[in-house]
């Protein structure tokens, strides 16, 4: 079978100066200034599409996801390596973008997709299909500077699918259109994939790549991460993620956006295609009144903060608060989520640990320390902390982290999310003697 | 089925061959290309597209007007032919002048103009400097459409030396693409040179006969006209329409000779040099 895309060793360099003068002053010297360093934007990606996959590429702001893109679909020549790509390629970046809005919508649809290398008596015969699609009616004959951004990058999207590519290149444009039309657009892209079409494109969201890929690839600094299974690359994306917020001091509180997005979309995504959406987590962020949540940590056994852990393993989740006003009494809690199963696997708090906080004045600041076992299926789960005055009706649920358990050891690993604490006995019925098997 | 690998270096004959077909595969975004940039200044007036005529007309007309006798400056009369008005005289040269150093000016932007495009769309680029070059000269073909309405109109003799004007045509279009070819590179790679080029283009309106006539040149300084291509295009211009003479056939072939030799190494360096561009703009 011919893949439909093959990548090897592509590498692509970027010369990075202070200045376009200073390049100057570096070729006038022959080399005795150097001002600029090279850039590696890519480097060795080795990549094997077959036709007909579904393949997200996520990965950070500048990890080169774009630039890859653009490198398959040739507009970029890589520095390093070569690419191979097999049948009628289409590329999104940027939906619209080439539009001019002097000209109606349908000159420029024709224009759009000319430029993708569409024959015009095709174009012709599909233009009602196209106008169809973007749900623009009889703007279709009115210049584009009438239109609304919305309408805009509903006629660039019509455009490049109705133009039954074998391979079609998005730069995140879905997330173009109100929620009706991303549902539209995305079963068309489930269509497309139906048909064959081997779809490639980044995204930023994680619920989208495990819902609608078969494949993934994660790009981070420039290289190739992960790849394979959709569910393992977007657990591994979403670890960097947090990697790099716990880098940030004042992390955490994006960390209830993020899930806010992702609940979003998800729910943009519910009923479209094969794959229903999945339950959604559950967070809510208050405005922090009396007290706040500063920081949540997971820490081992010597104090130290660690971020995977064997199951089983004893952990410390360290909690820290400040009080804004003095409080009479509060409680401080935490709640382990599973991230696949997307279920709370175990919540406590002060209160119910019987771990009294007292009376606290403003300005205070307080840690607490849980420290439990988690004998859990291994997997990524998030650690959640809230604080709770009492008389006030939500806890705030400010800041959370995660963690991942690994398999411990050379066991098996367990069926269902928690190994509870097991004694097996085995009985021989013919025999006398008990032996007893406890399980660690 | 469309494949292509970006490591299988084609022979540079054969890209350069690839590239000049692409102009007849791609033959109507060209078109659609075309029309864009040359109706689009006319899209938002009343008068739309009726424009592109009566804007040269109202302009021929008003320097046909300064040099008329109603406003009295007459002290310019064509050497050759006095009852020709000068006003006249000077518009046929501006015609070709314009064509020429408009489609440059553009061309010197047609990559960096249309970054959007560069970096998004695997297209072929060098459909770009022919938008360019294409649309400014057809822009002047209205022009010349004026002024022929305008002779009519004074009465002035028009002679069957103007059937010949689609040959001069011909030769211009290969020497303003060549030209503008050119300048599409220097523009993407070389952009400090591109704003030396844009006065030196200015520039050339004065080394031109176009303000004077080629007669009133001292003998050692006739160079200036001998070796200027754009000289013999404004000649050109002048003898077909007004004259009813026919250019000198030596020097047609020379800058037949020249617009090709031009437009060949052009289009091959341009054609060279296009995978970079989009990292450029």
């Amino acid at each position: 079978m011919t893949l439909a895309v093959s990548l090897k060793g592509i590498g692509k360099r970027y010369k990075i100066s202070p200045s376009r003068s200073s390049l100057l002053k570096e070729a006038l010297s022959f080399g005795k200034v150097k001002r600029s360093h090279d850039f590696w934007a890519l480097q060795d990606i080795a990549l094997e599409v077959k036709p007909g996959t579904t393949l997200g590429i996520l990965g950070r702001n500048g990890a080169g996801k774009s630039t890859l893109l653009r490198i398959i679909s040739g507009v970029l020549q890589p520095t390093t390596g070569t690419v191979q790509v097999n049948g009628r390629l289409t590329a999104i970046f940027g939906l619209g973008s080439g539009f001019n809005p002097e000209f109606t919508g349908r000159e420029n649809a024709m224009m759009n997709g000319l430029i993708l290398g569409i024959d015009h008596k095709e174009m012709l015969e599909r233009f009602d299909e196209i106008a169809d699609f973007a749900e623009i009616g009889d703007f279709m004959d009115q210049p584009v500077r009438t239109y609304s951004s919305g309408m805009r990058s509903r006629l660039g999207f019509a455009v490049a699918v109705n133009v039954d590519p074998d391979i079609l290149v998005l730069d995140e444009a879905l997330s173009a259109g109100d929620a009706a039309f991303k549902k539209k657009s995305l079963q068309r892209m489930y269509d497309l994939r139906e048909s064959g079409t081997t779809i490639l494109f980044v995204s930023h969201s994680m619920g989208m790549v495990k819902k609608f890929c078969t494949d993934a690839i994660l790009l981070h600094k420039g290289r190739l991460v992960t790849s394979g299974d959709p569910e393992q690359v977007a657990d591994h994306y979403r670890d960097l993620i947090e990697k790099a917020q716990e880098k940030d001091s004042r992390a955490g509180t994006d960390r209830g956006l993020d899930d806010m997005l992702d609940r979003e979309e998800e729910e943009d995504l519910e009923g479209v295609g094969s794959r229903n959406g999945s339950a959604s987590e559950q967070s809510s962020r208050q405005e922090a009144k009396e007290a706040e949540i500063r920081g949540v940590q997971v820490l081992d056994e010597k104090g130290e903060p660690i971020r995977e852990m064997p199951s089983g393993s004893r952990i410390t989740v360290r909690v820290r608060a400040r009080y804004a006003a003095a409080v009479e009494e509060s409680a401080i809690g935490i709640a382990l989520q599973s991230k696949r199963a997307g279920v709370d696997v175990f919540s406590t708090d002060t209160t119910r640990e019987e771990a009294l906080l007292g009376p606290r004045k403003a300005g205070e600041e307080v840690a607490v320390d849980f420290t439990l076992e988690v004998p859990l299926e291994p997997g990524t789960y998030t650690v959640g902390a809230t604080v709770s005055i009492p008389g006030e009706e939500k806890p705030h649920f400010d800041q959370a982290t995660s963690f991942k358990i690994t398999r411990a050891g050379s066991e098996l690993s367990i069926g269902g999310l928690i190994h509870l604490p097991t004694r097996v006995e085995i009985h021989d019925l013919e025999g006398e003697q008990e032996r007893p098997t406890q399980s660690a | 089925m469309a494949t292509y690998t970006s490591s299988a270096k084609k022979s540079s004959a054969g890209a350069f061959f690839d590239a000049l077909a692409t102009f007849w595969h791609r033959r109507w975004l060209l078109k659609y290309f075309i029309q864009r940039q040359v109706t689009r200044s006319y899209r938002r007036s009343y008068l739309g597209f009726a424009w592109a005529i009566l804007g040269p007309l109202v302009w021929v007309f008003f320097l046909t007007l300064i040099f008329s006798e109603v406003v009295g400056l007459r002290f310019r009369e064509v050497e050759e032919d006095p009852n020709l008005n000068f006003g006249l005289f000077l518009y046929c040269g501006l015609l070709p002048f314009l064509a020429f150093s408009e489609a440059l000016n553009k061309g010197i932007n047609s990559i960096k103009g249309n970054a959007g495009l560069v970096q998004k769309v695997l297209f072929p680029l060098e459909l770009l400097p022919f938008t360019n070059a294409i649309a400014s000269m057809i822009d002047k073909f209205f022009g010349l459409g004026a002024l022929l309405i305008v002779l009519l109109v004074f009465g002035q003799d028009l002679y069957w030396t103007v059937l010949l004007l689609p040959f001069i045509v011909v030769l211009q279009v290969v020497f303003v693409l060549g030209l503008t070819y050119i300048m599409a590179v220097i523009g993407t790679y070389l952009p400090d040179v591109a704003e030396i080029m844009r006065p030196f283009i200015r520039g050339m309106f004065f080394f031109t006969p176009i303000i004077w006539t080629p007669e009133r040149l001292p003998e050692r300084l006739r160079w200036v006209v001998d070796y200027n291509p754009l000289a013999y295009l404004v000649n050109s211009y002048r003898d077909l329409i007004l004259l009813g003479e026919l250019p000198g056939a030596q020097a047609t072939l020379y800058f037949t000779l020249f617009s090709v030799a031009l437009f060949v190494a052009a289009f091959w360096l341009f054609v060279r040099l296009k995978p970079r561009f989009a990292d450029l703009v």
